[in-house]
């Protein structure tokens, strides 16, 4: 079997009494199209944190092609390649758009640090992050700043930041929720477009989109992976139809 | 002076800095709400209940409940007009705005009263020495330290055992929790905010036969009071307790060994202590 | 690319160019000096002023460090060059400013590196009490710093061996201010414009963010807390050069309360807030604080509350906010 790209390996968190993770052992392949379903309060949004490092596990480890990450932070974890979408918007909000890309391509290109050329000369910069703009259609945002945005406009800059930084691995947090439907076909464009080496992890409710994107699902509950297998495979599962309306019912 | 005699005198100063601070932490902790004026309200309290005993005769217990009172009711004010707006602004905007609120009073102070210090007459029943047994000591200190411990005591009660209690720490450990199971946690802001408001002023009224008490007063202490939330950790009262008769004690112990450089021992420890918990001794570390 | 993004991009592209009126305050700080030759004393203190504004809005302003203790910056490059010129016979001013430099960027970088660890109301308490520990060890040093008194009557040689400080007119010290404020004033804007000041402004504005996108935050946090501090020691030099003497007030928490309320006053998180909010700041100050001192504290305190309510961006915002009205009313 080859190695994931991405793994967790018996991995827990726990606040005090309060499991979110138990001993989730998750594997996300090359060229993935994953996506993460589950009642609220599985555990899906704790455990793209884990895999990105803005929580660190009680136990378990998480490795990247082998290579474990687990002490590493955020940043480090995203100059190795994972890149993330926040389920609440985390943007530049007093900055325009383009600034906002901006940024993420500066960081990514290692010039992020550089103090004495201005950022204005770095075309090389201002066309990536002109070009991803174009990708999500967002140019006519380009010089507004975020706060003067409609939040759904606001969730394209999220994964135009993300794209940003050409991962190799992208973990999507309900991207398209905040979305209007009809333009909810921008992001599955986007992501349809990109190269089929990155492996994306979508978590998502919207279950037309998941079913329409996914090639492998997996389902979690509790903290603990319930199911998984392919989009046909989980749409004829019973008890995790069952799940969904069972958690319906419950408080 | 002897070791009992200093504990004792440092004791009295640290209940004191924890009657007043005591507010300060919960809200802090409570809100996230910088609040440098915090020590305003001490002094106007403390002047309340000062000038209605000089002024108006009333005695010592119903003027420190005056005192309470009238901060306690003009600090909602305050809450609901001027501090809530500022819930969600950046840290830098709340401390201007503290820093502003303290410059308004205590030009206030200085304008309606005057800028002397004003002076306590204590009551006939906490005057003099009190004997006990191995030592006299100052009676009023003694008293200061029964009410702080009392204190103490009924507010760890009152947090562990009432229902607002247990909803004011659910807030403090995590307010959008708190807010999806149903806590009002502007309300509950309020309150608190009040309370903490009114035992400042009770602290201050208390303290200013110790610390004094002129227009000065809450730019003088601000820098002890936000140590001892700092130290004992934001929206722990046993941990502000102890912070505070820390502080006290050994404030009292250095002016007395060290009179040129007791203060330097104090921010040394803060640092050293802060940078090793910054939590606070006692605070929780978040996330 | 299509039109909104090309202009955007441009906008981008141009942001650092040099404006026609960036000009003017230089031209007026050389203007006062022939126009108003009574006044460069108090001149020469408002632009000290304005550079240690400066360095505060850098770490304040734009990476969103609060700190109520930069005073302690000021306070060690003032005490390093009056220590050097009592005790050490270096009085030859540039290398003094030199010297100061690397002091308080010295006690900024160590500082830093161990504080920016920690955020909020520890971060605050952290940056007050190494500044009071700062003061303190100058009160108890009074062999070296002269303790409460400070060192009065120190002797500076000309500057480049032709201008000699005069303590009576002020004017080769106003010039001298002005240039060095000139100097750093350039170098503060070229970190501002460039992309590590960006990454500072992302900082600021959402850290979470920043970490997620492989920014080394504390590092860049370290590294503008140090530049911040020599630029805030050349300060304290330039006062003690200035004045002649040096004392404990410039390690004081007034005048570290002080910049803070210039700096937000003028605008924070703008190259030019520092000079708005230091000139408004102090000619108030000096017209109205020592005939009506209560008023004066009053004024200042309901100002404090007026801008955290209504006004965050300070002047130079209330100005924006103006000019962007006037622009839509015109129809532009």
């Amino acid at each position: 079997m080859t190695a994931a790209l991405l793994e967790t390996r018996r991995l827990c968190k726990s606040f005090g009494a309060l499991e979110v993770a138990r001993d989730v052992d998750f594997r996300l392949e090359r060229g993935a199209r994953h996506a993460l379903i589950g009642p609220n309060g599985a555990g899906k949004t704790t455990l793209v944190n884990l895999l990105t490092g803005l929580l660190a596990p009680s136990g378990g480890a998480v490795l990247l092609e082998g290579e474990d990450l687990t002490e590493l932070a955020q940043a480090k974890r995203v100059k190795r390649g994972i890149a993330r979408t926040f389920q609440i918007n985390q943007l530049f909000r007093g900055l325009t758009v383009l600034d906002n890309v901006y940024i993420a391509v500066a960081e990514r290109l290692g010039a992020g640090g550089s103090m004495i050329r201005p950022a204005g000369r770095r075309a090389d910069v201002i066309a990536e992050a002109a070009g991803l703009l174009e990708t999500l259609k967002l140019e006519d945002d380009a010089g507004r700043r975020i706060h003067e945005l409609p939040y759904g406009r606001q969730r394209l800059v999220e994964i135009a930041i993300a794209l940003g930084l050409r991962p190799r691995v992208l973990l999507l947090d309900e991207p398209a929720a905040g979305i209007p439907s009809a333009e909810s076909h921008i992001i599955l464009d986007a992501i349809a477009g990109l190269p089929k080496e990155i492996a994306v992890l979508i978590i998502e409710h919207d279950m037309d989109l998941v079913f329409r994107f996914a090639e492998r699902i997996t389902v979690m509950v509790s903290g603990a992976i319930f199911a998984e297998g392919s989009p046909a495979e989980i749409a004829a599962n019973r008890e995790v139809r069952a799940v969904y309306l069972g958690s319906a019912v419950d408080v | 002076m002897d070791l009992i005699s200093i504990a004792l005198g440092g004791l009295a100063a640290g209940m004191v800095l924890f009657i007043v601070s005591v507010g300060l932490s919960v809200t802090m902790g409570l809100m996230g709400f910088v609040n440098l004026a915090h020590g305003g309200f001490a002094m106007l309290g403390g002047y309340v209940i000062v000038l209605a005993m000089s002024r108006w005769g009333v005695p010592f217990l119903p003027a420190l409940a005056i005192g309470f009172a009238a901060i306690a009711a003009s600090s909602v004010v305050f809450e609901r007009l001027l501090y809530a707006p500022l819930y969600r602004a950046s840290e830098l905007d709340q401390v201007l705005f503290t820093i502003g609120l303290v410059f308004v009073m205590i030009a206030a102070v200085t304008l309606g009263v005057g800028p002397e210090t004003q002076t306590v007459v204590l009551p006939e029943w906490l005057r003099g020495q009190t004997d006990l047994g191995f030592i006299r000591y100052r009676t009023y200190s003694l008293a200061l330290i029964v009410t702080g411990t009392a204190l103490v005591i009924g507010l760890w009660l009152g947090f562990e055992r009432t229902r607002i209690g247990a909803r004011i720490r659910a807030a403090v450990d995590n307010r959008r929790m708190a807010e999806s199971l149903g806590v009002d946690v502007g309300r509950l802001f309020t309150i608190t905010f009040a309370f903490g408001s009114g035992l400042a002023a009770v602290g201050g009224g208390l303290g200013a036969e110790i610390l004094g008490l002129d227009p000065q007063y809450p730019l003088r202490y601000l820098v002890y009071f936000l140590i001892v939330v700092a130290v004992g950790g934001m929206g722990r009262v046993t941990g502000v307790f102890f912070a505070a008769l820390l502080i006290g004690v050994l404030d009292f112990l250095l002016k007395i060994q060290f009179p040129k450089g007791g203060t330097m021992f104090i921010y040394a420890l803060t640092l050293v202590l802060l940078l090793w918990r910054p939590q606070g001794l006692f605070g929780r570390r978040s996330g | 690319m299509s039109r909104p993004e090309l202009a955007a991009a441009r906008a981008l592209a141009g942001r650092h160019r040099v404006k026609w009126w960036e000009v003017l305050p230089w031209v007026a700080g050389i203007a006062v000096f022939f126009l108003l030759p009574g006044y460069l004393a108090f001149g020469t203190q408002l632009l000290i002023v304005i550079l240690f504004a400066l360095s505060l809005d850098l770490v304040m302003g734009y990476a969103g460090i609060v700190t109520l203790g930069h005073a302690a910056f000021f306070g060690a490059g003032a005490y390093t060059v009056g220590m050097l010129a009592q005790h050490a016979g270096w009085n030859e001013p540039l290398s003094g400013l030199v010297a100061a430099a690397l002091v308080a960027g010295a006690i900024g970088l160590a500082s830093g590196y161990v504080l920016l660890r920690t955020q909020g109301l520890t971060l605050l308490m952290l940056t007050l009490c190494t500044m009071a520990l700062l003061e303190e060890s100058a009160n108890m040093g009074h062999a070296y710093t002269g303790g409460f008194d400070g060192m009065p009557g120190l002797q500076f040689l000309p500057i480049l061996g032709l201008f000699p400080f005069d303590l009576l007119y002020y004017r080769s010290q106003y010039l001298y201010v002005l240039v060095v404020l000139f100097v750093c004033f350039v170098l503060v804007r070229v970190l501002v414009y460039s992309p590590f000041g960006q990454s500072l402004t992302g900082i600021r504005e959402n850290v979470l963010r920043m970490h997620a996108v492989g920014a080394p935050v504390r590092a860049r946090l370290v590294i503008v807390y140090t530049i911040s501090a020599a630029i805030a020691g050349v300060a304290g030099a330039l006062f003690t050069h200035a004045n002649a003497y040096v004392n404990l007030a410039t390690f004081g928490l007034d005048r570290a309360a002080g910049v803070l309320i210039i700096v937000i006053l003028g605008g924070y998180g703008r190259l030019y807030g520092a000079f708005v909010g230091a000139i408004a700041y102090m000619v108030l100050e000096h017209a109205l604080a020592k005939a009506y001192p209560t008023a004066w504290q009053l004024g200042v305190g309901l100002m404090l509350i007026a801008v955290a309510l209504y006004a965050r961006n300070g002047l130079i915002g209330l100005g924006d906010a103006l000019r962007r009205r006037v622009q839509a009313w015109s129809g532009r």
